[in-house]
């Protein structure tokens, strides 16, 4: 049952479905990528995961599709491609 | 450890999904900053982009990990004084931090930020300034740029209109409370503004005070892919130029040698669209003329950490 | 054991203050208030009182470094008066609708325009629905008692409000009288520490004060703040009977009462002025004729029951009103006591008065004159539909 507060507070997270807003795709080449990390600097989602190994992919589920990891990628190894509805 | 460690490495205390716009650099600030102060720390958000996305929370649920609360627009640097002398009034303690836009620190909350200010609370107080209150839609405030477009200084048809003043120099008003940290950046530059906020978070003496510029696609209207580029081309402007001080010891932290020309830094911004050559060339030479005097203070060094001693 | 002092009203309220142990205080010197700042930095200066102290930047501040203060759930207390009430406005409602248990003694001072500084509770008595207890005293004694009693009923866990403790601004705040001071033992005996956790602002445990939240969400909050209201109407008196036996003084709790038992005639009013009505209610007992005094202590809540109760027998009465409430053509308290007595069985004949605003005087010729008023049209069975000015006739000589 929910909590029954007294006062205006607010417990656990609330998460807005920000991925559902994505009209273009980042796509990183992991062939090219040069693995500097400016893109996970960049993100403003924190949607740029880096593996132990070192290698970073894009998590989608938060992802707006903003592109700033396309135009700040010093390798140019990430590409933006029209969103596709799952 | 790198600064891409840390930023790989260290948690997200904020809400995955927030509903910033698309390309917002204040979100990535933000999420940035509370990496760096960690999970002790209590978040101020007043009203404003970041309130308005949920950064606080909605209904029974909240937007981040860490206490987070909404101060009122004018009274931020008051509540988090209020909460470092509650935590020092049962011994515990805490990063006491707030997160506002220009709206909240330069206009309705400057009375409060500057008391605190000047009794020397021990908080840290981080303004992103995107010119302006663009939550509802982008009205000015006294930290837009002259000429700027705004809902509430509108251009005519013949192109005429836009702001009629200069933007507050607002981060050397701060400087000149003589505070024992006060700084600039920019969310082109996140290892100076990293290093920043760890410089802050040290101070144990008084208010640290960081202002943050954020150009803001969706108000300023450019694409939301260029919200670092140009966040980056107004630093090599000089427009808005790096630096820090302790007292009257300031220090330019990014120097631009040969800096940008400003009119190529106004030119991708959509509400300076309607400006002309004479529009331009003023804000050129305010450019010009707060650097010279950025610089002149940082040679004196004005002799002193501001106590007087 | 209690001790016998001297003290004039601001003293009394910061010696309250004192004895209650707040943790944090801020305050914003402004006239008639000031001497109570002067009071409690000096007890901070020389180590009677240990809490964290600061200077706020207006009034406004005040209250907001006081809410992010309570939001860490430590006991807090400030002063203000007038035009500082109506800057801290902003903060003051907000702080009730947090549900933050802060005491607030009010000064009253006349609001300005024209330009004041002396007394009349128009600047409490205007915020009336802005979420808090508001209790008003008669005189320095029952400044002390009622301030360190405002603590406990704040911090009760079925009430969680702030309250205003006011009294009027020089007739009270700069006027010596002789006030029993109790020992800081005994009050500890009497206040426990505060402690909750309603609504906090703790890394431990990560809460969101104050998200954007849905109209109806916003209605439960509402009505679980009038619920606390009301639930404060058993408090007060509680409280005010724990004091009593602690202490030996009980103020009456929600109202006082004089002569009101057997009175045909009952005067009602609320502050300082009730010394005043005192008096006369004295001289015409002396007379043979049957008034009494009806005191308001608590205005929020309203002790509706508590004034259908005292009237009940009653010819009529006759209320003082020293504000105005504009549009209605009489004062507040004689507004909130006609609404009150609508559940009433009887329709009382009522004389409403409007005196003593800007500091003006309200003598006992110009009182026992709105006693005469009253009688003559309670018996007439007249319900008065605008106020009676009470106005001393001006000086001759003035230029």
């Amino acid at each position: 049952m929910e909590k029954d507060y007294i006062a205006p507070v607010g417990e656990g997270l609330y998460i807005a479905r920000t991925g559902d807003w994505r009209t273009r795709r980042p796509q990183l080449d992991q062939a090219s990528c040069r693995r500097c990390g400016i893109c996970l600097m960049y993100c403003p989602v924190n949607s740029i995961v880096r593996s132990e190994a070192g290698e970073y992919s894009i998590d989608y589920e938060f992802c707006k599709g903003c592109g700033i990891c396309s135009v700040e990628c010093p390798a140019k190894s990430i590409s933006m491609h029209a969103a596709v509805r799952a | 450890m790198t600064l891409i460690d840390k930023l790989a490495n260290r948690e997200d205390l904020i809400s995955p999904g927030i509903s910033a716009c698309v390309g917002c650099n204040v979100e990535l600030t933000l999420r940035t900053v509370l990496k760096i102060l960690g999970p002790n720390t209590v978040l101020a958000v007043p009203p404003g982009c970041m309130g308005g996305v949920g950064v606080v929370g909605w209904d029974k649920k909240a937007g981040a990990k860490i206490p987070v609360f909404f101060p009122l627009l004018d009274n931020v640097a008051s509540m988090l004084a209020g909460i470092r002398l509650g935590f020092n009034a049962r011994g515990r303690d805490a990063h006491v931090v707030a997160f506002a836009g220009d709206g909240a620190t330069v206009d309705a909350g400057f009375q409060a930020l500057s008391g605190a200010a000047e009794r020397g609370d021990r908080i840290l107080y981080i303004c992103y300034d995107n010119e302006g209150y663009m939550n509802t839609g982008y009205q000015r405030s006294s930290s837009t740029s002259k000429g700027s477009w705004t809902s509430t200084t509108p251009v005519s048809r013949e192109g005429k209109g836009g702001k009629a003043q200069h933007r507050k120099d607002f981060p050397l008003i701060m400087a000149l409370h003589d505070l024992p940290y006060v700084a600039t950046a920019s969310p082109a530059f996140i290892p100076d503004l990293v290093r920043k906020v760890e410089r802050a978070m040290e101070v144990r003496d008084g208010l640290a005070y960081i202002h943050i510029y954020n150009p803001c696609p969706t108000g300023w209207s450019f694409k939301a892919e260029d919200s670092i580029a140009i966040s980056r081309l107004s630093v090599k402007s000089r427009f808005f130029p790096l630096w820090e001080s302790r007292g009257r010891k300031l220090t330019i932290t990014v120097r631009e040698q040969r800096p940008v020309p400003v009119a190529d830094y106004v030119a991708k911004i959509g509400k300076f669209r309607h400006l002309g050559p004479e529009g331009i060339a003023e804000l050129q030479a305010l450019t010009d003329e707060r650097y010279r005097y950025l610089e002149a203070m940082e040679k004196s060094g004005a002799g002193g950490d501001g106590t007087g001693a | 054991m209690s001790q016998v002092e001297v003290f004039n009203g601001n003293l009394a309220a910061a010696h309250a203050a004192r004895l209650s142990r707040p943790e944090v205080i801020a305050a914003y010197p402004i006239t008639p208030q000031t001497p109570v700042v002067e009071y409690l930095t000096q007890f901070h200066a020389d180590g009677l009182l240990d809490c964290q102290m600061t200077e706020a930047e207006s009034e406004h501040g005040a209250m907001s470094i006081l809410s992010g203060a309570s939001l860490t759930g430590v006991r807090c207390y400030t002063a203000t008066s007038s035009q500082g009430l109506a800057l801290m406005y902003e903060p003051y409602f907000r702080a009730s609708t947090l549900r933050l248990p802060i005491v607030m003694n009010i000064v009253n001072r006349e609001m300005i325009s024209p330009q004041t500084v002396w007394g009349g509770p128009q600047d409490s008595l205007t915020l009336r629905d802005a979420g808090w207890i508001q209790l008003y005293v008669e005189d320095n004694q029952e400044i002390l008692d009622t301030t360190i009693q405002a603590f406990k009923i704040a911090e009760h866990p079925e009430v969680l409000l702030p309250v205003n403790v006011c009294y009027d601004g020089f007739y009270l705040s700069h006027m010596s009288e002789r006030v029993e001071l109790p020992t800081l033992a005994e009050v500890d005996g009497f206040l426990p520490p505060y402690s909750s956790r309603h609504i906090i602002l703790d890394p431990d445990h990560p809460m969101a004060v104050d998200p954007l939240t849905n109209g109806r969400l916003l209605m439960g909050y509402r009505r679980k703040h009038m619920e606390a209201q009301a639930a404060a109407l058993r408090v007060i008196e509680q409280v005010d009977s724990e004091y009593s036996d602690r202490f030996g003084r009980s103020w009456g709790g929600l109202v006082g009462e004089y002569c009101a038992q057997d009175a045909d005639y009952l005067m009602i009013s609320l502050g300082s002025v009730c010394g005043a009505l005192r008096e006369c209610v004295d001289e015409f007992r002396s007379r043979g004729l049957r008034v009494g005094l009806l005191k308001i202590r608590s205005l929020r809540p309203f002790p509706r029951e508590r004034v259908i109760r005292a009237l009940d027998g009653k010819k009529g009465f006759g209320v003082i009103d020293r504000n105005v409430s504009f549009g209605t053509n009489t004062g507040i308290l004689y507004q909130e006591i006609r609404a009150a007595l609508y559940s009433a069985s009887k329709r009382y004949p009522a004389a409403a008065f409007i005196g003593g605003l800007g500091g003006e005087d309200l003598t006992l010729e110009i009182v026992e004159r709105a006693i005469d008023a009253t009688m003559a049209s309670v018996d007439a069975g007249e319900v008065a539909e605008a106020a009676t000015w009470l106005i001393r006739p001006e000086k001759r000589g003035n230029s």
